[in-house]
């Protein structure tokens, strides 16, 4: 390659970098230069000298280029990074659940469980990892729109925080401490479960029920447990007891922390929960009625050690819910009176 | 521990080079003449960086620049605008402050052990 050539491929390699209206200028400039650099004739290698003291064309275009080379500027970097903390996430938990309901909606008794379970685990997997995508992607895009386009002004901040910081703003600032903090993911987990347990409550005649080993086919159900028209028939009560178990979950969200009047409400909630859940199990018509002959025929035991089961099993699982709801009660009230 | 030192002493530097630069904008100079000058009094300044940083003069109008053409090859020529000036000698001022309190505090760097 002749040395001149060279010289304009080293201009070209800076300006193709640079926006279209003042490449020729600097393209003009630079080729001046650089032959102002260089003696009366000169050879290839003196000319080499000259451009390798101009440095790396990327470089040095990047240097010529106003706009900055990053995504997310720092004004905008602290409201990027919340929105993310905030909106990942319920992305992960609406991602989880709706393919959640959508596997339990199109799950069929005769299908075998466990395949259908590793099933619906690959394509959890699958949605989530494409929701976190979808995710990302949107919200660094309108921050990037943001940072780029909304004018050259520092109080950008502002614009997305409020206003303009003052040291009186100091006084509204709460100081969480981290042994009262309320953690966002025990608010998502919690809706989390209180869907799944809705889905489930819906759906218990499908789910719910005795699985027994069949030859090559894997785990199936042989019959639900409870009697579906008479669990179904609790479900207004069940409704609102789960409406109420996520409103008590929102305003934790709010709250962010355990206060007095947060506690009072969660344990007044959960008490209401144990009513309820007493109330519906007391019931013994819940239980479908062909379970017992089945079981006892199964198990070769007579129909008194079968109801004599079936109540210690009940009272078990009260029992333990009532245990760890105090547990967590008594807690929250330690948190909530907690001096910081 | 030297690219440490590097990064230090570039970062020293770079705040002066503006100064430096304007100082030699008095009559017109086009790039290269300016380098010249540059490296004659011992400013190191690198010509990716000086580039650039003429540009970011002019359309900050602290400078002017014309092209001659007139020569065998085109040169675009700076010099600095009357605003510049008024901005160069602010700024020259607030060098010359700067380095008098920065003098002291070197100074007083040696007979801070004694006390």
């Amino acid at each position: 390659m002749e040395t001149v050539e060279l010289i304009e491929v080293y201009v070209y390699e800076v300006t193709r970098r640079l926006p279209e209206n003042n490449r020729e200028d600097i393209a003009l400039e630079l080729q001046s230069t650089i032959e102002d650099m260089l003696p009366e004739s000169y050879s290839e290698e003196e000319l080499m000298e000259v451009l390798k003291k101009l440095g790396d064309p990327a470089k040095l275009a990047a240097k010529y280029r106003d706009t900055p080379s990053y995504l997310i500027g720092p004004r905008v970097y602290d409201a990027y990074v919340e929105v993310m903390k905030l909106a990942v996430p319920w992305a992960i938990l609406i991602a989880i659940l709706v393919q959640i309901v959508d596997s339990v909606l199109s799950f069929s008794v005769d299908e075998p469980l466990i395949p259908a379970i590793t099933g619906t685990m690959g394509m959890l997997i699958g949605s989530v990892v494409e929701v976190l995508i979808q995710v990302f992607f949107w919200i660094t895009l309108t921050f990037f729109l943001i940072d780029r386009y909304a004018g050259s002004s520092d109080n950008l901040s502002e614009m997305m925080g409020g206003q303009k910081w003052n040291p009186l703003s100091l006084k509204n600032v709460q100081i969480i401490p981290k042994k009262k903090i309320i953690k966002r993911s025990e608010v998502v987990f919690g809706i989390f479960w209180s869907v799944i347990g809705l889905l489930f409550y819906f759906n218990a005649d499908r789910f719910i029920g005795v699985y027994r080993q069949m030859d090559g086919e894997g785990l199936r159900m042989v019959m639900p447990v409870f009697d579906n028209p008479v669990l179904l028939s609790y479900w207004p009560i069940v409704v609102v007891i789960s409406a109420l178990q996520i409103g008590v979950l929102l305003y934790k969200f709010k709250e962010k922390l355990w206060t007095r009047k947060l506690a009072v409400t969660n344990a007044v909630m959960h008490v209401l929960s144990i009513l309820v859940l007493v109330y519906i199990a007391s019931n013994p018509a819940l239980i479908n009625e062909a379970v017992g002959p089945y079981m006892v025929d199964l198990l070769e035991i007579d129909y008194t050690s079968f109801d004599n089961f079936i109540n210690w099993a009940k009272w078990t699982v009260i029992i333990s819910i009532v245990v760890a709801v105090a547990i967590e009660v008594f807690d929250s009230f330690r948190k909530a009176n907690m001096r910081i | 521990m030297n690219s440490l030192l590097d990064t230090f002493s570039t970062e020293l530097r770079r705040g002066t080079l503006t100064l430096a630069v304007l100082s030699q904008l008095h009559t017109p100079q086009y790039g290269y003449s300016l380098v010249q000058r540059l490296e004659k009094a011992g400013v190191v300044i690198e010509q990716s960086t000086l580039y650039p940083l003429l540009r970011r003069l002019e359309k900050q109008e602290i400078v002017t620049s014309t092209w001659d053409t007139t020569e065998s090859r085109p040169r675009k020529y700076y010099v600095i605008s009357k605003y510049g000036n008024d901005l160069y000698q602010q700024l020259k001022s607030e060098w010359a402050t700067m380095t008098v309190e920065l003098e002291k505090l070197i100074e007083g760097d040696g007979d801070s052990g004694a006390d």
